[in-house]
């Protein structure tokens, strides 16, 4: 008899979670149930802000379906009780399902903070948290003439650069002294928000929404705790997330911000899990999807007996996160300057006019801090640095260099061209080589050709043999032989 | 006066042969599609090897005191086949394995296999194209039910909008190649995928695109280019509905790899990655372009996950709808020079002639009939070449080498070493004492390119001639002779013809109905016409030289589309080896060396290994150039000169694996294989470096 296994979630960590549990339950020991709340087939929720923007059609979220024969997948259905003495849980459409082991992965849902006016449910005020609100969100946006986005956080910063790419002018709105404090330094920040000022999104910090003011049930403004009131008819709500744990409440779990388990991602009942945004752990909660995906890998190596692999170094090191947005490029992970230790080193380089910031924390060498913004060429080789922890230059600005500081060199003129240098690579013929073969009496690419065989692979060489030909053809034709070698392969400095 | 092709890599570029006094035959470049006249320096100089110094032109067995010391023809077969006997005798028919090569004509690679199947009757036979074809083969054959490396002719190659170039470095590994490289990168269409700024790279400096990841992550790159083209419904909806199956499970297989997360995977930027997917799509011919290519090398396929790496690979294509279209789809740059057709006529573990698999009854019934053997007198399948390797010494007493150099060739070659001297007899045909040979109990003298007859599969499936020019020297054979004489010396009764003519016949009979159906062809109707004739040649056709127009080789004509999902490397970084060690060829050396460190001109240019590295890395550990760097992994250390140049990763390194002794590359190199392929992970492993005389100081 198989073990019933019951995941509530079909969000991005329960379907790790029932993907990981089949494909290492090859003696199909589990029978699995999937309970996911969303009509849709599991996509990925990350890049519902791709999709606000007109970036990424639909179809690049699905993500996998569960193998129909190992999983039964509910969809469209919400779990509304756990019956833990029956070991069943209560779906929305009444029916029950038992089981013998009940994964948690509800996820968090958008946190909309009481403002005044919000209490009618006005129109046109918005979250973007799944499929639905993105649909909604950008149905609303063709007609939207004054969007504002209340909170400039990561997912508030990218929808609102998504509305603005879809034409509508759009103010982001945070209460913090600059955008994304959780993660960034004002200096940087300050920067972001020009770059977005830049892009058409307008940027106000330090203030947050009084009042949602609608007119016949639709928004038609904002009125700032400042007194000041903004024209809106679309208000998108990013103020952060809360745990869903109703559900673990409700059956008696213990509930703090999320749901409290133990290291082994365990509830206090031995037969209920949490992971992902829902669950809180003993090492807290990050609302990002890394660390939710090996809580998911994790529980499915303990559920499927073996020893779960040892936190890496990797894993333990946080995150990047980076905002998508066309026009912004921004990655921040690790120790930020303002954290940073005394004997950390600390670079800052920072070009606010070309909307340019980079930062690098390092302790005994290590690369443990990075945010760059505005270096889209070099920004992905500073995240692997920082992820892969690979040896970190002497000099650590040389880490902006692009191209990894491999500079082009120019291939010089024929003339300036040392004896030495190969002109033909298929071949390895040198310089000296077609001088020779020119003082020889080869006074043509195919008398060089045949001498040298030069220009006989790829071909790739023949304008250079050409050039190289010409020279010597214009050079003084009664200039002795015996010394025109030596002069010729010395390099002749051209004065100016 | 005689037309051959090259006797190096897989491009076979025609020449024409001179009988001369000094070296034997002089090379000149013949007009052909695939060379255009031209040749590079391997090639022009490909007669020296004919006269080697050092060259093997008598038997040798190693005497009571360990030397090799010459013998007879007689006294050498005599002395293998009593030892197989007693070998065979006490421990069975699977005691001996053969070990084979991408470099041995059709005819040798076709006897090779019967020999072994119907005297040795052993199940152990594989080849060292295993290190070479063997992911993009599997790849190949699951997607299009055919692995055949290009399903075009190479001139297509010019006319094409847009080629996508992984981990290939054809301006070094196959120079006269670039000529067909001219046209995409006139377009700006050439896009080059490799850890370094290799001279292949460099082509795209002008106009077109070079993609520099962190080795390892060509999968992730190329889940990121399907994703993009999914995200901006770039998709060739149509093809797909029409000529493919699996494509929903694949797009869904994308979702996860978004544009951001593929940059900081692969350190390649974000823009980088859509101007790829742009230049791409806008050469495909359902939106009105002049084609588009992707086309993979060793540096995509030679990882644990190469035969995934591949399959995203025809992904891509398929969902651009590429394979089968003008001037359009995946191929496969073929290494050696026989990589195809050898891979083709019972080399592989578990393959007939034909391509046909040894474990399908109609398979071995029908090849079990043109060798005049009962079907159930063939051994089984056997195992890859990493794995038949792990048995020397084992389950495998004795082991035939032909055409390989497997000592310098194989990763992790410590183990291989003290392997090959565990053995209770080593049998190697070589030309030359090759390092492998040197470790034998018994050198067999065999004949080279220029002294023999036989047929050669190019990279593009076509069938050419290879033909004597002159006599071999001394007592040098063709492996054809050899393995009659040793079937006759061990007693078999299966006919062995060894003129290769005969044997191709035989050969195109045993292929006539399999995948790579030979058929249709013989060396007189090879000799007779100037058409190009590429497999598969049924009897009564002209050859194939454009594979998928209309259908796919599966039996329902459509190409399969199989998710792949991203792994790391078997030996990955960490604190004690925080770089990778990449591993690749120079111009002037090929594979192992065994015939190029024999020229003196190839030599001058190319004359030792060296370690590649960045400016950065080098100042870090106080390497300068010309400094001896050791480099070192879990396995071994290799130790070879700086070369500190700006055009590779910071965080990587590059060795050339053509060199034995100190600085051989394959000493660090990884042995874990692909499990689908039993490809080596030669392309990638973790390494500390450090500066050798410092190393010594604190060792």
């Amino acid at each position: 008899m198989s073990e019933r296994v019951v995941v509530v979630g079909a969000g991005m960590v329960g379907h790790r979670f029932v993907d990981e549990l089949v494909r290492g339950d090859r003696e199909e020991r589990f029978a699995i149930t999937l309970v996911g709340e969303e009509e849709y087939e599991p996509y990925n929720r990350i890049l519902l802000s791709e999709v606000l923007a007109g970036r990424a059609d639909l179809r690049a979220l699905t993500l996998p379906l569960p193998a129909a024969e190992r999983v039964d997948f509910r969809r469209g259905v919400s779990a509304v009780g756990i019956d833990r003495d029956a070991g069943e849980v209560l779906l929305g459409d009444g029916s029950r399902t038992p089981y013998e082991r009940l994964v948690l992965a509800t996820g968090a849902r958008a946190f909309v903070p009481p403002l005044d006016g919000l209490e009618s449910e006005p129109r046109h005020v918005h979250v973007l948290r799944t499929l639905d609100d993105c649909r909604n969100v950008a149905a609303r946006a063709i007609n939207a003439k004054h969007a504002v986005v209340l909170g400039g956080g990561l997912l508030g910063l990218e929808a609102a650069c998504g509305l603005r790419r879809r034409g509508v002018p759009v103010t982001v709105i945070d209460l913090d002294s600059h955008l994304m404090a959780t993660q960034l330094d004002g200096g940087p920040a300050r920067v972001l928000a020009g770059r977005l000022r830049a892009l058409g999104v307008d940027v106000l910090t330090g203030v947050s929404v009084a009042e949602a003011i609608s007119a016949y049930d639709e928004l038609v403004a904002v009125r700032l705790i400042d007194g000041r009131v903004l024209a809106a008819d679309l208000m998108l709500v990013s103020c952060g997330v809360r745990a869903n744990t109703a559900l673990a409440a409700g059956a008696g779990l213990t509930v703090d911000r999320g749901i409290v388990v133990d290291d082994a991602l365990t509830t206090a009942d031995s037969r209920i899990h949490a992971i992902g945004d829902c669950a809180q752990p003993p090492s807290g909660m990050t609302g990002l999807l890394a660390p939710g995906w090996a809580q998911a890998s994790q529980l499915a190596a303990t559920l499927l007996g073996r020893e779960p692999l040892e936190p890496t170094e990797a894993a333990e090191r946080p995150e990047p996160i980076t905002l998508k947005a066309a026009g912004v490029d921004l990655v921040t992970m690790g120790v930020r300057p303002s954290r940073a230790a005394a004997d950390d080193r600390v670079l800052t380089v920072s070009d606010p006019d070309a909307g340019r910031h980079v930062d690098l924390v390092l302790r005994e060498g290590a690369l443990v801090g990075v945010t760059v913004l505005g270096f889209p060429e070099v920004s992905p080789a500073l995240t692997l640095a920082y992820d892969r922890q690979t040896p970190v230059p002497l000099d650590p600005l040389s880490l902006l260099v692009t191209g990894g500081g491999g500079a082009v060199e120019e291939s010089p003129s024929p003339m300036r061209m040392p004896g030495t240098t190969t002109v033909c690579r298929c071949n390895g013929v040198t310089k000296k080589q077609i001088v020779s073969a020119w003082e020889d009496g080869a006074r043509n690419v195919d008398a060089v050709a045949a001498n040298t065989r030069a220009t006989t692979g790829c071909g790739g060489c023949r304008e250079v043999v050409c050039g190289l030909v010409d020279w010597l053809n214009a050079s003084d034709p009664a200039e002795s032989v015996s010394t025109a070698v030596t002069e010729r392969n010395t390099p002749v400095e051209t004065t100016t | 006066m005689t037309d051959t092709h090259c006797p190096y890599c897989a491009l076979q570029c025609a020449m024409t042969l001179t009988p001369s006094v000094e070296e034997g035959v002089s090379v000149a470049p013949r007009q052909f599609p695939t060379n255009r006249g031209g040749l590079c320096q391997k090639g022009w100089t490909s007669a020296a090897v004919l006269r080697a110094p050092d060259r093997i032109t008598t038997p040798l067995v190693r005497s009571a005191q360990g030397v090799l010391e010459e013998a007879t023809w007689e006294e050498a077969l005599a002395y293998v086949a009593a030892r197989v006997r007693s070998l065979q005798a006490e421990h069975g028919p699977d005691s001996i394995g053969v070990f084979g090569g991408g470099g041995l004509t059709n005819e040798k690679a076709y006897q090779l296999g019967k020999f072994t199947r119907t005297v040795l009757r052993t199940k152990h036979i594989d080849y060292n194209g295993r290190f070479c074809m063997s992911s993009a083969a599997a790849a190949g054959n699951r997607a299009f039910g055919i692995d055949r490396g290009m399903p075009f002719p190479v001139s297509d190659v010019d006319a094409t909008g847009a080629v996508l170039l992984l981990g290939s470095n054809v301006a070094d590994t196959m120079p006269p190649f670039v000529q067909h490289l001219a046209g995409v990168r006139e377009r700006g269409g050439l896009i080059v995928v490799d850890p370094r700024r290799s001279a292949t790279a460099a082509l795209t400096d002008e106009a077109g695109l070079h993609l520099q990841p962190l080795p390892g992550t060509d999968q992730v790159l190329l889940l990121g280019l399907l994703h993009l083209v999914v995200a901006q419904g770039l998709a060739d909806e149509e093809y797909l509905a029409a000529r493919v199956h699996g494509w929903d499970e694949v797009i869904r297989s994308a979702a996860l790899w978004w544009p951001g997360r593929v940059a900081t995977t692969t350190g390649v930027p974000e823009a980088s990655l859509r101007r790829a997917v742009e230049v791409l799509a806008a050469a495909a011919p359902s939106r009105g372009g002049r084609g588009a290519m992707i086309l993979t090398g060793r540096g995509a396929e030679q990882h644990t996950g190469g035969t995934d790496t591949v399959t995203a690979a025809i992904n891509l294509a398929l969902a651009l709808g590429l394979p089968g279209r003008a001037a359009s789809g995946y191929g496969c740059l073929t290494g050696q020079g026989n990589g195809q057709g050898g891979r083709e006529h019972g080399q592989k573990a578990d393959q007939l002639p034909g391509y046909r698999l040894i474990e399908d009854p109609a398979a071995r019934a029908h090849v079990a009939g043109v060798w005049g053997v009962s079907p159930e007198s063939l051994p089984g399948k056997g195992v890859p070449a990493v794995e038949l390797l792990g048995k020397l010494g084992g389950e495998v007493k004795a082991l035939f080498v032909h055409g390989a150099n497997v000592l310098v060739s194989a990763p992790d070659a410590t183990a291989v070493r003290r392997r090959l001297e565990s053995l209770d007899l080593l049998v190697v045909c070589d030309f030359v004492p090759s390092e492998t040979a040197r470790l034998a109990d018994v050198v067999l003298p065999v004949t080279q390119w220029a002294e023999e007859e036989g047929t050669m599969t190019s990279l593009e499936g076509r069938i050419l001639r290879r033909r004597r020019a002159i006599d071999p020297p001394g007592q040098a054979r063709s492996e054809l002779a050899i393995l009659r004489d040793l079937a006759a010396a061990l007693g078999s009764d299966v006919h062995f013809d060894t003129e290769p003519a005969l044997v191709f016949d035989e050969l195109a009979r045993a292929s006539a109905g399999g995948v790579a159906d030979y058929s249709g062809l013989s060396h007189a109707l090879l000799d007779a016409t100037e058409r190009p004739l590429h497999w598969p040649a049924p009897a009564g056709s002209s050859g194939t030289p454009r594979l998928f127009a209309t259908r796919f080789a599966h039996a329902d004509g459509k190409a399969r589309m199989v998710p792949v999902s991203p792994g790391a490397p078997a030996d990955d970084l960490r604190a004690e080896a925080p770089v990778y060690l990449v591993t690749g060829r120079v111009l002037a050396q090929y594979q192992s060396g065994a015939q190029t460190r024999r020229v003196e001109a190839l030599n001058d240019v190319a004359p030792a290994p060296y370690v590649e590295l960045h400016p950065h890395l080098a100042r870090r550990h106080a390497i300068e150039d010309g400094d001896d760097v050791a480099v070192t992994s879990a396995r071994g250390t290799a130790v070879a000169r700086a070369r500190i140049t700006g055009t590779i990763r910071p965080d990587t390194v590059f060795m050339p694996f053509h060199w034995p002794g100190d600085g051989m590359a394959n000493a660090v190199t990884n042995d874990a294989t692909d499990p689908v392929s039993g490809m080596p992970e030669f392309k990638v492993c973790a390494v500390s470096v450090a500066r050798a005389d410092l190393l010594e100081v604190t060792a």
